[in-house]
C-alpha cells in the first residue's frame, strides 16, 4: 500500500507512452497524452497525502487540524486548467494537420513543403507561389 | 476507508489503460469522460476537494467536449472534400 | 521509423528506465505518512496571516502569486495560439448552421430539453459565481469557477440551439473577458509596488476569518483569474463549434480574406 499510489502514477505515465508511441491517430494520441498528464497528479497528491488529515480548509475544522499538504493542490488545480487549454491547442494542430494532409494517421503524414497541392483552391495559389519563390 | 483509497488508485489506472487501448476516437471521447470521472472521485478522497472540482469541469466535461468537436470538424473536414 | 522499431525502442527505454523508477518509488516518503514541512507550514501560519480558510486558494493568488502570473499568462497564450489556428484560416463570419453534419438527420429539439435546459443553465450560473466567489472560504475559486460557468453557457446550446448560442455570446466580449482579466492580475501585482509595496503584496485590508470579504487582494486577483478562463474556455468552445461549419458552406464571405 506505501508505494500504490507511485506505482498507479508510473503505471500511468507508462501506458500513456505507449499509447502514443503506437497510436495511428492524432485525436487518439492526445487523449493518451491526458493519461500521461492525470500521472503526474496522481503523483503529486498521493505525495501531498497523509492518513488521518482533513482537506485543507479550515472551515468546519479550527485552524491546526492537521492537514493534507496544499502546495500539491495548488500545482495540480491549475495545472488541470491549464492543460485543458493545451489539449485543445493540439486538437486544433490536428485539425489543421487533417486539412493540409488529409488524414489524421502520424505514419501518413509527409512534413509540409511549399508547393504540394493541397485540397483547397487558396492554398494551392499561394503554395505555388513559394514553390516558385523556391525555385 | 483503508479499502477506499487503494480502490479508487487501482480504478484510476484501469480508466486509464482504457482511454489507451480504445483505439477508435468517437469510442476514446467516452474512455476519457470515464476516466475524468473516476479521478474526480479519487481526488475527492485525497482530501483535495479544489482539484476534484477543477478535474469535474475540466475532466468530464470540457475536455470530451473538445474532443467531440474536434472529431465533427474533421469528419465535416473529410466530407467535404471527397465529393 | 517503423512501427516496429519505435515499440523496440520503447520497450528498451522502459527497462532502462523500470530500475530508476523504482528506486525513487523506494526512495519517497511511504504513502500517507508525512508531508513536505512546506506545506505544513502554510497550514499551520497562513489562516492567521492571511485570515483565509481555503489554503490552496492562498498559495495560488497569495503566497505563490506569481506561479499563477505565469499559469495566467499560459492559458492566455494557449486560447490565443488557438484563436490564430482556428480564425486565421476562416475570418470571423457568423452563420447558424454549424454543429451539422451533411447527411445527418437534424432531430428537433423536445420540449423537455429546452425546459431543462432553461432551467439548468441559469442554476449553473449561479452556481458557477458561487464557487468563483467563496474562493477563500471553501473549495473554489476562478479557475474552477470559471470552467463552470464556460460550461453553463454551452446550456444555452443545447437547449436554444447553434444560432440561439451564437447570438448571445460575442466573441470581442470573450476575447475582452480573457484578455481583461489577465490585465487584471498583472495588475494586481503592479499597483502595489506603486504604494511602495513588494509586488503582489497583500495591501488591502484582510477582513475576517471566514467570511466572504477575507483575503484582501486575493480576492481580485481571483475575480481576475474568473474572467480569464471564463472568457477563454467559451471563447475555445465558440472557436472549435465555428471550426465545424467550414465545409457545407465553401463560398463563406469571411474565408477569401482569411
Amino acid at each position: 500500500m506505501s508505494v500504490l499510489p507511485y506505482a498507479v502514477a508510473a503505471w500511468l505515465f507508462g501506458v500513456g507512452l505507449y499509447g502514443i508511441a503506437t497510436s495511428r491517430n492524432f485525436i487518439h494520441l492526445v487523449g493518451c497524452l491526458g493519461v500521461c498528464q492525470s500521472a503526474t497528479y496522481v503523483l503529486l497528491l498521493g505525495l501531498g497525502y497523509r492518513w488521518g488529515s482533513i482537506a485543507p480548509i479550515f472551515y468546519d475544522h479550527p485552524p491546526g487540524t492537521p492537514a493534507v499538504d496544499p502546495v500539491m493542490q495548488a500545482l495540480v488545480l491549475t495545472d488541470i486548467v491549464v492543460g485543458a487549454t493545451l489539449t485543445a491547442l493540439l486538437l486544433v494542430l490536428t485539425v489543421q494537420a487533417h486539412k493540409r494532409g488529409g488524414s489524421l494517421d502520424p505514419e501518413k503524414l509527409r512534413p509540409m513543403r511549399a508547393g504540394r497541392k493541397s485540397g483547397r483552391s487558396q492554398d494551392t495559389s499561394r503554395g505555388d507561389e513559394a514553390a516558385r519563390g523556391a525555385r | 476507508m483503508t479499502i477506499l483509497l487503494p480502490l479508487l488508485l487501482l480504478f484510476a489506472a484501469i480508466s486509464g489503460t482504457a482511454v489507451v487501448l480504445v483505439r477508435d476516437p468517437n469510442r476514446q471521447v467516452f474512455a476519457i469522460a470515464a476516466n475524468g470521472l473516476v479521478l474526480t472521485i479519487l481526488f475527492d478522497a485525497l482530501q483535495a476537494p479544489d482539484v476534484a472540482l477543477s478535474e469535474l469541469a475540466v475532466g468530464t466535461a470540457a475536455v470530451p467536449l473538445l474532443f467531440l468537436v474536434a472529431l465533427m470538424a474533421v469528419r465535416a473536414n473529410a466530407s467535404g472534400e471527397e465529393p | 521509423m517503423s512501427p516496429r522499431f519505435r515499440i523496440a525502442l520503447l520497450v528498451l527505454a522502459g527497462l532502462v528506465l523500470m530500475p530508476a523508477a523504482a528506486q525513487v518509488m523506494a526512495a519517497l516518503p511511504p504513502f500517507g505518512s508525512t508531508i513536505a514541512r512546506y506545506g505544513a507550514r502554510i497550514n499551520a501560519i497562513t489562516p492567521e496571516a492571511r485570515h483565509v480558510a481555503n489554503m490552496v486558494s492562498a498559495i495560488n493568488f497569495d503566497l505563490r502569486g506569481l506561479d499563477t502570473l505565469g499559469e495566467e499568462f499560459m492559458l492566455l497564450a494557449a486560447i490565443t495560439g488557438t484563436v490564430v489556428l482556428l480564425r486565421g484560416r476562416r475570418g470571423e463570419g457568423t452563420t447558424g448552421r454549424a454543429m451539422r453534419l451533411p447527411g445527418r438527420a437534424v432531430i428537433p429539439r423536445s420540449d423537455a430539453v429546452v425546459l431543462g435546459c432553461r432551467i439548468a443553465g441559469p442554476l449553473t450560473a449561479l452556481f458557477g459565481l458561487y464557487v468563483v466567489l467563496h474562493a477563500t472560504v471553501t473549495p473554489g475559486g476562478g479557475f474552477q469557477g470559471g470552467v463552470i460557468l464556460a460550461s453553463g453557457t454551452l446550456l444555452i446550446y443545447l437547449g436554444e440551439g447553434y444560432a440561439g448560442w451564437r447570438d448571445s455570446i460575442r466573441s470581442h466580449w470573450l476575447d475582452a473577458l480573457e484578455g481583461g482579466g489577465a490585465l487584471l492580475f498583472a495588475l494586481c501585482g503592479l499597483v502595489p509596488m506603486l504604494t511602495g509595496a513588494a509586488f503582489m503584496q497583500n495591501i488591502l485590508p484582510l477582513g475576517t476569518f471566514r467570511d466572504l470579504f477575507s483575503g484582501g487582494l486575493m480576492l481580485v486577483e481571483n475575480l481576475g483569474v474568473a474572467l480569464a478562463v471564463t472568457g477563454g474556455f467559451t471563447q475555445l468552445f465558440l472557436e472549435f463549434m465555428e471550426e465545424t461549419r467550414e465545409a457545407e458552406e465553401p463560398d463563406e464571405p469571411g474565408e477569401e480574406s482569411a
